[in-house]
């Protein structure tokens, strides 16, 4: 039986040996720990928290944030078993095949591997999320019953697919510590560290290799885990601000030679209400409006712009929702009336729905975190986020829209208003994915980015990141499910590297 | 029982020709009246050419140099007898948008609209 350890008990000076230490039990952690447990590797999760929410615990995450309107780091993230899937929304879906090319209109993209190298663990991921069969752009095949995704004509906009986590009524979706603590117990090579936060990263001499991870708790206790692999699963905030503080040996912190850790933080921007959906001959099917649950999976569709738009026309990706009615204004009830008469279609039974949508965001090194010179209750240095977006960001995503809107006309079935044009009216609306990301990002060249395409830190022998920190770009899939792919790869990585 | 005299007959069919003219013929009396312009065939293919005017303000804001005549010999051009909504339709194919208050118009109606903004002076 794996073991549940409350580290406030763990006397101060102790040692723990491991052949695999991971720093965090969100997602990440825990999807890595159950993918070890069918291997001889003897594996310790060291998570900041307990079972349930603690303030003093989750004070650890506060930190300052300048520039862009943005969440507060402490806000938009929770710090104990399962992490912050304990208030995710559970969205789903892979990241596209072009998310991970070299486009040379988007300034630092280009993953070192490809999707091919990931498609086969998304089974595995998305049972993980208990998100049910993988159908996604297959569900049109099995929604017919529900109804017809819209007739839009060619063009770059296309009816593609989120899924689900599943939904129950304790866990709402699946709250990955409350769900799998059941099964992290029966590894039997495992042990869990609650109240365990790791507050250093103690490397050799020379910088290359991680000796020990010293632990403390909240009521002072103090010892440390060494591991012939420690793996950082503790969120692209914290991941980064680990790696910067662990700065003894390193003078610009572990992993930080090239000065790329905390840089390109990402998140996906949601602007609300960014444009108006008319239908002239009515609703759209309820897929579009909300979750629903067919052939063992939970579906919503969205409106995506399509890989070839996205190269054609250079804009990033984005995932348009069709949100709740609204009324039309007295230009919006004329606009409406002239152009449907003028197409020759009936609009009577016209509906009118508000358009919300994720974005993607373009790679901005300059968008970072840096430490600062407060400290935590711990003695650990706090971040702070610039948050910048560029203006282009918005104007390519409101390209996207025109296209709908272009498509919606030649097809003659709808059109569209677009909400937001100033920097000001997009700051207005704006509300965030909270899906953190870039902070030590993928790259081949250790001078372009934190981790290598295994996720090992480049030039740390034996140091690893998983998690959504590593995405060098973001598509405007929800990272949970690919950053759990990824994890998966790294798994079965540990396991052919580790004797 | 009292008579109608000549008089008031004549009266009264008088009151009842300027009844029928306010009822009927007086809705034409009373309607907008917009000076001619050299492009109102144009304007005539909107169904409503207050909406139509009203559209075209918010699309004029959008549109730099617009000269109406000019406008309007391209347009026609562009259109080449064809149904309106054939036109429209084709200018969504080849992405010919224009915007007015954030609503996408195919480009022909929007520049349609903004010459019933035009005059509408
Ligand atoms: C409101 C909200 C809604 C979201 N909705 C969606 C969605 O619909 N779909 C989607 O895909 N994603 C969603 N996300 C994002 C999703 O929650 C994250 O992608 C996911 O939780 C990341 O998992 P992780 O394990 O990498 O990190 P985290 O979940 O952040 O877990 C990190 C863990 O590390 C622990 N930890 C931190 N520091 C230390 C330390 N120093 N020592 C030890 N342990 C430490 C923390 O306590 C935590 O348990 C949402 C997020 C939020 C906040």
């Amino acid at each position: 039986m794996g073991a549940f350890i409350d580290a406030r008990t763990v006397p101060s000076g102790t040692t723990v040996h491991a052949d695999v230490a991971i720093v965090g039990g969100g997602p990440a952690g825990i999807t890595l720990a159950l993918a070890l447990a069918n291997s001889k590797l003897k594996v310790v999760l060291l998570e900041s928290g307990g079972m349930t929410f603690d303030a003093k615990t989750q004070s650890l995450y506060q930190g300052s944030k300048i520039g862009a309107p943005y969440v507060t780091l402490e806000a938009s993230r929770l710090r104990y078993l399962g992490g912050s899937s304990n208030h995710w929304g559970g969205w789903c879906r892979p990241l596209d095949a072009v998310d991970f090319e070299e486009r040379d209109w988007m300034p630092y993209s280009g993953w070192p591997i490809t999707k091919a190298d990931l498609d086969r663990h998304f089974v595995k991921a998305h049972e993980m999320c208990e998100a049910g069969t993988l159908y996604y752009d297959a569900a049109a095949k099995i929604t017919g019953g529900i109804g017809k995704p819209l007739a839009l004509g060619p063009g770059g906009i296309t009816t593609r697919w989120f899924q689900f986590s599943k939904m129950r009524s304790s866990v709402l979706p699946t709250h990955f510590g409350e769900r799998y603590a059941g099964d992290l117990k029966k590894v039997s090579r495992l042990s869990v560290y609650l109240w365990a936060n790791v507050t250093r990263l103690g490397l050799n001499p020379s910088g290359t290799y991680v000796r020990q991870l010293d632990v403390a708790t909240l009521d002072g206790r103090k010892f440390n885990v060494k591991a012939k692999a420690c793996v950082l699963a503790a969120g692209a905030i914290e991941v980064a601000r680990l790696l910067l503080a662990s700065n003894d040996i390193v003078k610009a912190g572990t992993g930080n030679a090239h000065d790329m850790v905390g840089r390109f933080f990402a998140d996906h921007p949601v602007p609300r209400d960014n444009a108006v959906l008319v239908l002239f001959g009515g609703e759209p099917a309820p897929f579009y409006l909300g979750n629903q649950t067919t052939h063992g999976a939970i579906l919503r569709a969205g409106l995506f712009p399509s890989e070839k738009f996205r190269r054609d026309h250079e804009v990033m990706a984005s995932s348009i929702t069709v949100e709740g009615k609204v009324e039309l204004d007295a230009l919006g009830k004329a606009a409406v009336a002239t152009t449907a008469n003028a197409l020759g279609v009936d609009a009577a039974n016209a509906s009118y729905h508000s358009l919300g949508c994720g974005m993607e965001v373009t790679p901005d090194p300059d968008r970072r975190l840096t430490l600062t010179d407060e400290r935590d209750a711990l003695g650990m240095r706090k971040l702070k986020l610039h948050m910048r977006i560029a203006s282009q960001d918005f104007d390519k995503y409101r390209l996207t829209l025109k296209e709908l809107g272009r498509q919606l006309i030649e097809s003659r079935i709808g059109m569209v208003k677009l909400n937001l044009r100033t920097r000001d009216e997009w700051y207005a609306s704006l509300d965030w994915g909270n899906h953190h990301m870039g902070t030590t990002r993928m790259s081949a060249d250790p001078k372009n980015g934190v981790v290598d395409a295994n996720l090992r830190v480049h030039n740390v022998v034996n140091l690893y990141v998983a998690g959504s920190s590593v995405f060098p770009t973001y598509g405007a899939a929800n990272p949970t499910v690919n950053l759990l792919a990824l994890v998966l790869r790294l798994a079965e990585h540990l396991k052919e590297e580790l004797p | 029982m009292k008579t109608v005299s000549r008089r008031q007959t004549i009266w009264l069919g008088g009151a009842a020709a300027v009844l029928v003219a306010g009822g009927v013929g007086g809705r034409m009396l009373l309607r907008k009246r917009y000076a001619p312009t050299p492009y109102d065939d144009l304007i005539a293919l909107v169904h409503d050419r207050d909406a139509a005017a009203q559209i075209g303000e918010t699309v004029l804001a959008e549109v730099e140099d617009f000269e109406p005549i000019a406008r309007a010999v391209s347009l026609r051009s562009r259109i080449a007898g064809r149904p309106l909504a054939v036109a429209l339709t084709e200018d969504a194919a080849k992405g010919r948008l224009v915007e007015g208050g954030g609503w996408v118009l195919p480009e022909t109606l929007g520049l349609i609209c903004a010459l019933a903004a035009k005059a509408a002076g």
